[in-house]
């Protein structure tokens, strides 16, 4: 069984269909790439997922449990953590404690009142800056961050989560070629201990980390299978990689 | 699947640096202001209008601090604040008021309230009758608050309103409260309060309401500087975020909304006990809405910010009161309002510490730059100096 199974998803806003019939499935430890053009309804599909919109109809299951149309902390909770396309994290708070905050516990008001960081989750805090390569910079505001330390944080906040799935919302925009190769490198490492569904526009990038690729069209699917296979697709070709084929 | 947890030895044992939860010297210097502030009676006398004005101040600035937990700590910005604080002042009146006229009949011999024999009646309502006894009054005046913090809560926060809505309807619980006490001038002594009922005025409780704020702020730090204020501040910062890392994030704001109306509950009780007259006025906007200029003059997201404002603000219209100025006090208020928001968003405290963390490390600007130039260096991707300054926003 998929880990996660999106069953004939249709979301239409304003008369227009976003998501149109679309069925896709994510196994377990897998790194998938979603790859389409723009408005090709990638972005919407993963707030469907995470719950930040409820789909028109159709179904999603996760982990063999149904998580459709209920809210985004709840579907945290079942195991799914979500990275934005812009970094998003908590400003005035230093990189320590974003990934501190993210740590996956006990959410519950009360439960937590009285709870303090224990050595163990200090050590694991710690370690995974320093997988993001942040550990020298715990102790500073998030504000005081490069952009691309920023996108790195938050990955390195996803990690604390400890996801079954991690959604990667092209987490390489607005980045140099140096640090797309560092991304690059980070969520290959990632992918050796999680199930990650990367959305992403950058075929060089692609290119270095994909095993398989799903190519999303106007809300559906249009092809999957390795990359090597799909960008020889005409199909795929035409919409997507322009008529002369990849760049 | 998960990481393995077994740490790097690199990742081994390391410490990040925070700053105490209760500095030595911070300890010394609130036990002296402490000191000074209790021994105030023995030296003032406790009747002098000073020492009256400071423990009503220390209500105020309870007060203000009930306001700064909700909105510099969790960023919901409350303009009715005051219904908790004048709830929680009508119930240990009305008790002190009903137990006051079985000693003291009025001038028609009546022993009920004197504004209840005005508007017709002649015993005490059946629903007031466990007024009578304190213990009663003194947990309603802390219970009834909270509870309705807790609906209110539930009402405002479970449908996602906050910010610039959340401020409007909080302003209209306010002004729904004023109103029905002016209504219901039988019960609640309408326009002229409650007045004439003794009050509390003896060192004692003097020292009982210092006890009150010392309790209340080593709650309100502890919260605030917990693991659990990390989150508070996470929720402030980006409840999206936080809410797609599993954070129910209205849960968190109904709990921290309880415990400040609990704080401005009783906060209103020993004022009302302190200052011997409460009055609609007390649980209307305009106070509410001053509270929240206390504490952004004195600094909102610090703890002794409120503090501060209350005590400077009230000071100065204590010490103007007796000029031409006075008139014009409420003018003056709103104009101090804006200043500090355009030009001291931080407030006192919050500029004096921003001055002292840049003496330190370095301003957060200059942090930045070197960054930049170090990403630049390294041919990293870097994003323009001073683009954006977060918590930028006053709601």
């Amino acid at each position: 069984m998929p880990l996660l199974e999106v069953k004939s998803l249709t979301t239409v806003v304003s008369g227009y269909r976003i998501l149109n019939n679309l069925d896709f499935s994510v196994e377990e430890n897998e790194l998938r790439v979603l790859l389409g053009p723009n408005g090709a309804g990638k972005t919407t599909l993963i707030a469907m997922i995470t719950g930040q919109f409820k789909p028109t109809s159709g179904r999603i299951l996760f982990n063999g449990q149904d998580i459709t149309g209920r809210a985004p902390d709840e579907i945290f909770l079942a195991g799914i953590s979500r990275k934005f396309q812009v970094p998003n994290m908590y400003e005035t708070l230093s990189v320590y404690d974003n990934v501190m905050v993210s740590l996956l516990t006990e959410r519950k008001v009360f439960r937590y009142m009285f709870k303090r960081v224990t050595p163990e989750e200090n050590d694991r805090i710690w370690e995974i800056l320093e997988f993001v390569d942040l550990a020298d910079k715990a102790n500073d505001p998030v504000d005081t961050l490069s952009h691309g330390e920023r996108q790195w944080l938050e990955m390195g906040m996803l990690i604390a989560s400890n996801p079954k799935l991690m959604l990667l919302d092209e987490p390489t925009t607005g980045m140099t070629e140096e640090g797309k190769r560092r991304t690059a490198d980070l969520i290959r490492r990632i992918a050796r201990n999680h199930t990650v569904l990367l959305v992403e526009h950058d075929m060089h990038l692609v290119r270095q980390i994909a095993d398989k690729v799903t190519v999303m069209h106007q809300g559906q699917v249009l092809a999957e299978g390795p990359l090597a296979e799909v960008v020889q697709n005409d199909q795929v070709k035409a919409v997507y990689l322009g008529k002369g084929g990849a760049h | 699947m998960a990481m393995k947890p077994s740490a790097r030895p690199e990742a081994r044992g390391r410490r990040i640096r925070r700053t105490r939860m209760f500095p030595l010297w911070a300890l010394l210097l609130g036990a002296l202001v402490m000191a000074l502030i209790g021994t105030s009676p023995y030296y003032g006398g406790t009747d002098s209008y000073v020492v009256q004005l400071i423990g009503k101040f220390l209500c105020f600035a309870i007060f203000a601090l009930s306001i700064d937990l909700i909105w510099g700590f969790t960023g919901i910005l409350s303009l009715g604040q005051a219904v908790y604080f004048g709830i929680g002042a009508y119930f240990v009146a009305l008790s002190m008021k009903i137990n006051y006229t079985l000693t003291h009949p009025t001038r028609y011999g009546g022993k009920i309230p004197d504004f209840m024999e005005w508007n017709g009646l002649t015993e005490l309502p059946g629903f007031m009758e466990p007024l009578m006894s304190t213990p009663i009054a003194i947990i309603g005046a802390l219970v009834v608050p909270t509870l309705l913090a807790l609906f209110f809560g539930v009402i405002t926060f479970k449908r996602h309103i906050y910010g610039v809505y959340c401020a409007v309807i909080t302003l209209a619980e306010s002004l729904i409260l004023q109103d029905f006490i002016i209504e219901y001038q039988a019960y609640t002594g309408g326009f002229n309060g409650i007045t004439d009922y003794g009050n509390i005025r003896e060192p004692a409780f003097l020292w009982f309401i210092i006890a009150v704020t010392v309790a209340f702020f080593i709650i309100a730090r502890f919260l605030t500087h917990s693991r659990i204020g990390t989150v508070l501040k996470s929720v402030r910062d980006n409840d999206v975020r936080a809410q797609f890392m599993g954070y129910n994030v209205a849960n968190y704001r109904i709990f921290v909304f309880c415990v400040s109306a609990f704080m401005s509950a009783a906060a209103g009780a020993m004022y009302a006990a302190w200052v011997g007259i409460v009055s609609f006025l007390d649980t209307g906007p305009l106070f509410s809405v001053e509270a929240v200029v206390w504490t952004a003059v004195g600094g909102r997201a610090t703890l002794i910010g409120p503090f501060v404002g209350a005590f400077l603000v009230r000071g100065l219209e204590f010490m103007l009161s007796g000029s031409w100025f006075a008139d014009y006090w409420q003018f003056f208020i709103g104009a101090l309002f804006i200043a500090v928001v355009l030009w001291i968003p931080d407030g006192i405290v919050g500029s004096i510490g921003n001055w002292l963390r840049k003496r330190r490390t370095g301003s957060v600007r200059q942090i930045r730059e070197d960054a930049d130039q170090r990403a630049h260096d390294q041919q990293r991707d870097w994003e323009p100096a001073g683009a954006r300054k977060p918590g930028e926003e006053v709601v």
